[in-house]
This record gives structure tokens, sequence and C-alpha cells, in this order.
């Protein structure tokens, strides 16, 4: 509830509109492996541990600093239940960046990733960007998805790949911030490489090689 | 038996929910999608610098931005990767952490590439071609489900009468089979719930594990708005259900009759001139405009200086549709009575621009004070799709012996760009007052009520042909169709001194070829808010004429003495530029007609606003 008591935040801008670009971000998984934490971790620094799975969708706007910008983050939250499907599906095109998120401690969740991840292939755009998480790594003693297959299966589906706890506050930033780099370095790709300005031929491909980032390995 | 009521309710319950979704996923697009216009225009205005650069005659040692004259060794110039033109050093901005750089017009032209979203527009394209550019799919799920929702909970508003008049227009079934396929998530979501149900039991083969789902179902019917991303704890439910009789309610509903406003003295009746005079067509800024105002104001008022600052704070709940404004004090404020140094403060809102007795809201008077502290919530009950087209008019007013009233300043706040999801704009703020705002502030239409219309394009073969429709000359007579509208009813129109007219509405349909094709609806009598329900139907056009054409819909008050009847007020509806620069109102109502322009065979509600 953001109430009276914020109002000590100061003048707020006169302007709603001050941000620099806007991101929308999806959380896909199974139901119950945390998506809905995990979102109000990062956006309300909350945690409840009665489950409420989602009807159908939800999102929340966050704006954040992120190399010298503001940019507004438009997290959209979906429901894991198939019979939600057509709607969540409908929203995959919609984004730029996904979170696909397995629970450690269920298998059946982590065997579902590789039909997320076509779910993803079909539903959206090519250069979507994609980070597995896989959450509730607090709950070690009930691990049955050991890192190494986590981090393998993310090699494999070329995603970049986070372990990551809801509950404890583990990662959860890290995340969503690696997901707006990632999503970043492809906007500057995607602008640097096919400039429709260009009227004719491309001069080189400079500019490219220069923006490719160095890929490093994202550790957690 | 009890079981099914359950599960339908449940299926209430779901739909709620992810209607809230989507109506506050709405406002976070209405924003959106000023910011970007915004962000255009300035490029365009670049854009246009740029171009004066460009038509310049081309010299080969000069700067394509800033004409500097380039040497032969030294500051040469380089060519510029985006455009090929070379420019001096000083015209080239080096890209983030690189040696690579593009001259400032390409550089901005990235920027606004960035900050529209175009890029990712751009890039989707490629594999979704046919997809509308900015297109969401809340924005779609909104749409069908109003359409839906229009078609199949509402009962048939436009009367029989509408129905049998459009004879190529396809029955109800018929409409609902056309959604099927058009959106199968709304199909899925909101119309069959007997599949639904088939479904639910099928998906725990799925992704995901029967258990869960088991352990899941029915906490679903229990708590979980909790978890709902709303700021809506301190909202009252029952607020509700105890809707004051509102504007902002849809008109085609039947409405108690307007309460007349008990406000005007017994001398204006008398001494009112006689109708002629008074009611003449032509007559729009005179007298009538001061007996409407002083109707809204309450009576005379004085005018103190202005000065001062009033602090509240706007939230909206998208949950419950309630609007609150928690009016908490005003500082620095103007004496009521100058002379006597006193002052009694209250706070008055509107929404404009509904300035009806029903849509005023007033805090409690302070006493002796020009710096009074209210904690006051004043509330309304608003659609989210509404709240655009509004704006929030805070006064504070001071009272005085015999009831005296004098005006003490006010804000007025736009509500179509107010970002109700961010919390920060939910802080309570300082606002200044101001004076009066003029009473028509340049380039802003007077408004002169609403008028409520749904219309139709009717067309023989349905959505399919209007491809062809559209490609071929348009002459076709397979491709003729009628446009249906149906006349619903008005509100806030300018009534007569006793609170009634004897209204009418007129239409006029202007084709390519100047022809006029005209309609008139019958007179209701004495009524402030007449419901018409009448259906105009123009007949033989074609949807490229159509859209060539412009519908001029205007409202009347019939003359007692028959000497000239009274315009109450005009809306046009048109999708060619508007020569005098569209206000937003216009550019609204524009959308609405291109959509019924470009879905056939479907009605489209639209609110019109009279000039
Ligand atoms: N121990 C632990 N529990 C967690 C963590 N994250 C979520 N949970 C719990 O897991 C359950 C499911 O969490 P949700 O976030 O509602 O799951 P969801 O993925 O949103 O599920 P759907 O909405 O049905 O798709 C809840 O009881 C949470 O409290 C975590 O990091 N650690
Ligand atoms: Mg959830
Ligand atoms: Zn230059
Ligand atoms: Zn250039």
């Amino acid at each position: 509830m953001a109430s009276a008591t914020d109002s000590r935040y100061g003048q707020k801008e006169s302007s709603d509109q001050n941000f620099d670009y806007m991101f929308k971000i999806l959380i896909i998984g199974n139901s119950s492996v945390g998506k809905t934490s995990f979102l109000f971790r990062y956006a309300d620094d909350s945690f409840t541990p009665a489950f409420v799975s989602t009807v159908g969708i939800d999102f929340k706007v966050k704006t954040i600093y992120r190399n010298d910008k503001r940019i507004k983050l438009q997290i959209w939250d979906t429901a894991g239940q198939e019979r939600y499907r057509t709607i969540t599906t409908a929203y995959y095109r919609g984004a730029m960046g996904f979170i696909l998120m397995y629970d450690i401690t269920n298998e059946e969740s982590f065997n579902a990733v590789q039909d997320w991840s076509t779910q993803i292939k079909t539903y959206s755009w090519d250069n979507a960007q994609v980070l597995l998480v896989g959450n509730k790594c607090d709950m070690e003693d009930e691990r049955v998805v050991s890192s190494e297959r986590g981090r393998q299966l993310a090699d494999h589906l070329g995603f970049e790949f986070f372990e990551a706890s809801a509950k404890d506050n583990i990662n959860v930033k890290q995340t969503f911030e690696r997901l707006v780099d990632v999503i970043c370095e492809k906007m500057s790709e995607s602008l640097d490489t096919a400039d429709p300005a260009v009227t004719g031929t491309k001069q080189g491909p400079q500019l490219t090689d220069q923006q490719a980032p160095p890929h490093q390995d994202c550790a957690c | 038996m009890a079981e099914e009521a359950n599960l339908h309710s449940l299926q209430e319950l779901e739909r709620e929910e992810i209607l809230q979704v989507l109506y506050r996923d709405q406002t976070v697009r209405n924003i959106e999608e000023e910011r970007i216009r915004k962000l255009k225009i300035h490029l365009q205005h670049l854009r246009w610098k740029g171009a004066k650069r460009v038509s310049q005659e081309y010299k080969e040692k000069s700067c394509a931005r800033c004409q500097r004259i380039l040497g032969l060794l030294l500051n040469r110039g380089a060519v510029c990767q985006g455009c090929s033109h070379r420019v001096c050093s000083e015209c080239r901005v080096f890209l983030r952490r690189t040696q690579a750089w593009k001259c400032t017009v390409c550089f901005e032209d990235r920027n606004v590439k960035i900050k529209t979203g175009e890029w990712f527009f751009e890039e989707r394209a490629k594999k979704f071609p046919t997809e509308g550019k900015r297109e969401t799919a809340g924005a779609k799920l909104l749409q069908s489900y109003q359409k839906l929702s229009k078609i199949s909970v509402v009962p048939p508003t436009p009367p029989p009468l509408s129905e049998s008049q459009c004879s190529g227009s396809p029955g109800r079934l018929q409409e609902l089979g056309q959604f099927k396929g058009f959106n199968k998530s709304m199909e899925n979501l909101f119309l069959s719930v007997a599949t639904h149900m088939k479904k639910l039991s099928k998906s725990q083969n799925d992704m995901t594990s029967d258990k869960q789902l088991l352990a899941t179902g029915p906490r679903q019917c229990t708590g979980q708005s909790e978890r709902r991303s709303q700021s809506d704890t301190a909202i009252n439910v029952t607020t509700r259900k105890v809707r004051a009789p509102d504007i902002l309610k849809p008109l085609n509903q039947e409405s108690p009759k307007c309460p007349t406003n008990p406000v005007l003295k017994q001398e204006d009746l008398s001494s009112s001139p006689p109708p002629n005079t008074l009611f003449s067509g032509g007559l729009r800024h005179g007298s009538l405009i001061s007996i409407n105002s002083t109707c809204t104001e309450m009576g005379n008022f004085d005018n103190a200086n202005v000065t001062g600052e009033i602090e509240f704070a706007i939230r909206y709940c998208f949950k419950t549709h309630s609007l609150e404004i928690c009016i908490k004090a005003c500082k620095n404020l103007a004496y009521g009575e100058e002379k006597k140094k006193k002052c009694n403060p209250y706070v008055k809102i509107y929404l404009l621009p509904d300035k009806s007795s029903q849509g005023k809201r007033k805090t409690g008077v302070q006493r002796n004070t020009v710096d009074p502290t209210f904690q006051e919530t004043l509330k309304y009950q608003v659609d989210p799709a509404q709240l655009v087209s509004r704006q929030l008019q805070v006064s504070v007013w001071h009272v005085g012996m015999l009831t005296r009233r004098v005006f003490l300043g006010e804000v007025i706040i736009p509500l179509a760009t107010w970002d109700f999801e961010d919390s920060t704009m939910q802080s309570f703020c300082w606002y200044p007052l101001g004076a009066k705002a003029e009473k028509y502030e340049d380039g802003v239409p007077p408004n002169y009520g609403e008028l409520a219309v749904r219309a139709k394009l009717v067309l023989p073969g349905g959505p399919r042909k209007l491809q062809e429709a559209q490609e071929g000359t348009g002459d076709q007579p397979s491709s003729n169709g009628q446009l249906c509208l149906v006349v619903l009813g008005a509100k806030n129109l300018r009534v007569r001194s006793d609170g009634t007219l004897n209204s009418f509405v007129k239409g006029c349909l202007t084709l390519p070829d100047q022809q006029k094709l005209r309609l008139k609806s019958p007179v209701l009598k004495k009524q402030a808010c007449p419901q018409w329900k009448h259906s105009f139907v123009f007949k033989d056009v074609t949807p490229s004429q159509l859209r060539q054409a412009s519908l001029e819909l205007t409202v009347w008050d019939q003359a007692v003495f028959g000497v000239s009847d009274r315009l109450l007020g005009g809306a046009r509806l048109s999708s060619k530029e508007d020569p005098a620069g569209g206000t937003d109102s216009c550019s609204q109502s524009k959308l609405q007609w291109q959509k019924v322009l470009s879905s056939p065979n479907l009605w489209t509600d639209m609110t019109l606003i009279l000039h």
C-alpha cells in the first residue's frame, strides 16, 4: 500500500514521463515455482510464504537507473497453470525479455523448462532474451536439481543462468538487472547493424564489432 | 448444482481480476503513448531542420550538418556511417564506450528509436510482419472483451427497430460467431464456461502436476486479491454498491430522470425574455451561458485575490473503479472577506466536463482560518476508460454571511496522463492555487454536453469483404452497405430555465460528392437527459465513400412558438484531417469513427462531446 506516508518522498515530478525508455519483461514457468514471489520481492521487497496462484496475468511497474538511464520496467507475471495458457502466450509477443523460472526442489518444473523455451521460440520475437532462474535456492535440504544441471541446460538453450531465492532475496535484483543489460545490448546491436537510415551499403562492421560485449560468465 | 454455481462465480471472479489488470495496463499504455507522441514530434522538428540543410546545394567541402567549410588537410571531416554525409568533428556523437560515432541527426534518430521502443517493433516485425505495430495483447483483450460484453452481457440496448432496419445485419449469434477464432484467448476466457471447465481437468497432464493444481484450486477463490499489485487496502468495498447517480455510468442505461437544478431563483423564470429571443439558434454565448454557469456555481459569488496553496493526493483503485481525492490542507489562503479578515474555507471538486450537481463533491467548512486542515477523502466511481477524458477541478471557497460565497482559487489537473501506477504520484502534494480558468481557454472548445451513440457499418459480406471493398473501386453493388447509427441519449445539455428540453437530433451525412443525406429523430418532450434510442440508417453507402465522408450530429431544442429551434450543440465524425487541428476529444472521436469503419457489422459505442 503506497499511502500518504510516502509523501515525504518529496515532491513528485510534474511529469510522470520521467524515464528514458520502457522495457517489457515476462516471467514464465510452472505454477508454484515462485514467479509472483520473485516479482514481489523485486518490486516491493516483500515475501509471503502463503501460495496464491496467479489468475491469468498481472504486472508491476518499476523504474530503475541503469547505465545513466531511467528505465521503466513493466514486468508481467504470468499464471503457470495450463488453463490460462491462451491468455499468457498472447503476451509473449510484447516482451523484450523473459525470466524462465523453475524450482530447484521440484524436478518436474525443471523438466518443463524445455517446453517453456519452445513456447518462447514459438510466440516471441527472434531475439528474445531469456534468463533461466532456478528459484528457492534457500531450500538446500530439499534440492533435487543441482546447480550443475541447471547450468548445463542453460548453456544448451543459450540462456544465461542464475540460482536465486525470492524468500532470502538472493540474486533477485541481479537477475532483473542482468536481463535489462542483455536487452540493452540487443538493442544497440539491432540499431547499429541494420540502421534503416543507411540507404546504400553498410560501410563496415566496425560498429557491431565494438558493440559486442565480452561474454561474461554470470556466476551466482 | 450448487457446485456449478460456485464454479461459475469463480469464473466471474477471474474475469474481474483480469479486467482490473487490463485496465491498469491501459493507463500505463496511455501514458506511454503520450510520451511517444511527444518524442515523435520532437524528432519531426529535428528532421525539418535537417531537411533544410539537405535541400541546400550539396557542397563537397562543407559539413552536412553545420555547413562549416572543411579543410583539405586539417579538419577534413568524415563520412557518417548512418547517412553517408561528410560531417565535421563537431557534429559527431560517439557511442557509449566505443570509437564509433554518428552524425547529430543520425544519433537523434537512433535515440528516438530507443526511447520509443521502435527498435523492438522493427525487430519483431521481421518475425510477425502482420502484427500491428504497437498493438499489445492487453489492448486486444480489452477491446474484444468490451465488444463481447456488449453483445452477451448487456441486454440488446438498440431497440428492435434498429435491428430490423439494418436488414443486412447479421443476427447476434452470427456476430458472436465472428469472434470465434478472432481472439482465441478471449473466447476461452470469457465465453465458454463449459469448455473451460473441461480444460481445467485436462490441463493437469501438461506442464503442471495434478497435485499442485488440486492444491491451488480452492484457495483461488479466497484471498488472492491480497496479492494483486494494488494499493487499495484503504478502500471501502461497500462504496462500490452505493453508487452515486453519476454521469460516468454508461449512458445507454436507463437512468432516472435528471433532477432539475433547484438553484434557479424564481425571478429567473418570470423575468426570462420571450423564448424566441432567448432560444434562437445563433445565441450561444449570451445569457444562456450565464444561466448555466449560475446553476453550477450555486448562485452568485465574489472573487478574492487568489493566494496560497492546497495539498491533496489523487489515487485510483482499478479494482473498485474508485477515484479518491484526499484533501489535506490549504495554506496562505486569501481572506474571503478582506475587510473583516474573515475566512471560512471549504473545498469543492468536479470531474470536468461534468459540472452537474451529482458530479460535485465538497468537504466540510473550516471556520476562521486561512490555513485550514481538512483531512477528507472525496470519492468518485469512474470507469478506467473514462478517466482519460476527465479533468479534476479542485476549487476553494469561502462561506460568508447569508451563505454568500467567495472564490478563493482553484487547480485543474488533467487525468489523461496521470500515472496511477506510480506510487509517487499517489503522494500528497502542494499545488499553487490559481485564478478561475477562463470559461473557454484558447483552443479548448466549449463543452455543451455529451451525446451517446452506437454505430455500425453493415456490409453484406461480413468482414472478409472489407478488404475487397477497400481495394476495389467501391462502386460494385456488392460492396454497398449501410451505416446504422443509434442515437442513444444525451446528458449535461444546456437546459431551459425550467430544467427541461424538447429535444431532437439531426444527422447529416455528407458524402465526398457533397451529396447530403439527412435524418431526424422524434422530439422527446420535457426531458433534461433525453434517451431517444432512435436509429438512423444511411443506405447505399460504400466504405470508401464513408472514409471521405463526414457525419454531423446536432442536438436541438424545439422552439416553443415554432420560431426557430435552438441549437444545443453538435459533434462531427470524420476520418479526414480536421483543418482546425484536432483537439483531444476530436481525435478521440476520430479514432472511434475509424473503428466503426474498420470493423464492419460490429457495434461501436461512442460518447461524443457536443461543441
Ligand atoms: N522457500 C522458498 N519458498 C518460495 C520461494 N519463492 C516462492 N516460494 C513459495 O512458493 C510458493 C509459490 O510461489 P508463487 O510465487 O505464488 O508461485 P507462482 O510461480 O507465481 O505460481 P503461479 O502463479 O500459480 O504460476 C509460495 O508458497 C511461496 O511462498 C523461495 O525463494 N523460497
Ligand atoms: Mg503467480
Ligand atoms: Zn558540422
Ligand atoms: Zn548521419
